[in-house]
């Protein structure tokens, strides 16, 4: 993964590292939302508030991205991120 | 045999000595000492060394490895490295290809020459060994796609459980129905996954029956819109690969699938370390 350091893109490359972290932190909630509906103890209108909320973050971070032209960027990490953890597993199932 | 780093030595009085070294294309089927040509890494002589009935394909350099920042230059030293690689295998039709920047050097007593000539008798066995085993083959990559969203759509209409969930999302308040699509979402993925796996064994049976030898190689990612399922490099006798092209040719018929053939090739995933 190459975080680029030039003068005029590391606010682009900051703000697309933040806001890749956040949706990483948005699928792990997302994953346990699910879980926990999945195994019943969410009561309707809970799952509902969550679904509301968890709606509203998604609808803020795209918005983010496409205000800020951060959507190829936030990808790039997230992808770099994949492959590093995918050569770790690699490494571990394959020593 | 010297890979990188360490291709010339301080002698003991600290003055560098550059040392003569050979950099090694491939073994081949052949036991002549021949000249091919200016046909090498930029433009040097290519020639062969042999021991008994095999040889080795070199052109002289000095004992450092070949380094550039530029792409552009190290991309055209590794096409000029298949290119003699091709045109060795076209002549001699077996070779065990190395990888791009193998130098062998010499050493204070022994020249780079005297240094691969011991090599290959050192290694004669196993090379002849491998020889026998490419002999009459080539490598093939065969990659097979699918495009995710019409399997996905499929699933949709073939899987009770999810159809059963599509149809209740539409019922729902928004919050619920977003909840509900995020679980939709992961159990198509799950399918997803599971059916890829299926396809996998189902397929790699199949190509089986006409290789001789099969790699397993890292699926890449290509588009969104096609995802790689397997990717292969195959072992096969050059006069019969067209059954294998057959076999592929009814997995590309499939709707949603594609194939990739490729080759023929060297058999550079065949030979492990040579």
């Amino acid at each position: 993964m190459v975080v680029d350091i030039d003068e005029k893109s590391l606010k682009h490359g900051v703000l697309g590292l933040v806001i890749a972290l956040v949706e990483i932190i948005r699928d792990a909630i997302k994953l346990q939302a699910i879980k926990r509906m999945e195994g019943g103890s969410l009561t309707e209108e809970e799952m509902e508030r969550l679904g509301q909320a968890l709606m509203d973050l998604d609808t803020a971070i795209e918005e983010i991205k496409e205000e800020q032209g951060i959507v190829e960027c936030v990808r790039s990490v997230r992808d770099g991120l994949d492959e590093v953890v995918d050569s770790v597993l690699d490494k571990m199932i394959n020593p | 045999m010297q890979h990188s780093d360490k291709t010339s030595t301080a002698s003991t009085t600290g003055v560098v000595v550059a040392e003569e070294g050979k950099y090694l294309y491939c073994v081949a089927d052949a036991g002549e000492r021949v000249s091919l040509g200016r046909i090498g890494i930029e433009g040097h002589e290519v020639y062969t060394i042999p021991y008994r009935d095999i040889c080795a394909v070199v052109h002289n350099c000095p004992a450092q490895p070949y380094q550039s920042d530029d792409q552009e230059v190290v991309k055209a030293w590794v096409t000029s490295h298949q290119k003699v690689v091709d045109a060795i295998w076209e002549r001699w039709g077996t070779v065990l290809p190395l990888s791009f920047d193998t130098i062998i050097k010499g050493e204070l007593e022994k020249s780079a020459e005297q240094n691969m000539k011991d090599w290959l008798k050192q290694e004669y066995e196993r090379f002849k060994g491998k020889i026998e085993k490419l002999r009459g083959k080539a490598e093939y990559g065969v990659q097979v796609f699918w495009d995710p969203k019409l399997v996905a759509q499929n699933l949709t209409q073939t899987s009770p459980e999810i159809r059963n969930l599509d149809e209740e999302i539409r019922t729902k308040p928004k919050g619920l129905a977003y909840m509900y699509r995020q679980r939709l979402e992961n159990l198509v993925k799950r399918e997803i996954e599971s059916k890829a796996d299926e396809c996998f064994k189902d397929f790699y049976g199949r190509i089986r029956e006409h290789t001789d030898d099969i790699r397993v190689e890292k699926t890449k990612k290509v588009e969104p819109s096609l995802s790689m399922i397997m990717n292969l490099s195959c072992l096969v006798y050059r006069d019969t690969y067209s059954k294998l092209g057959e076999e592929l040719d009814k997995i590309n018929r499939m709707k949603g699938f594609s194939v990739r053939f490729t080759g023929p090739w060297p058999p550079y995933s065949f030979v492990g370390g040579a």
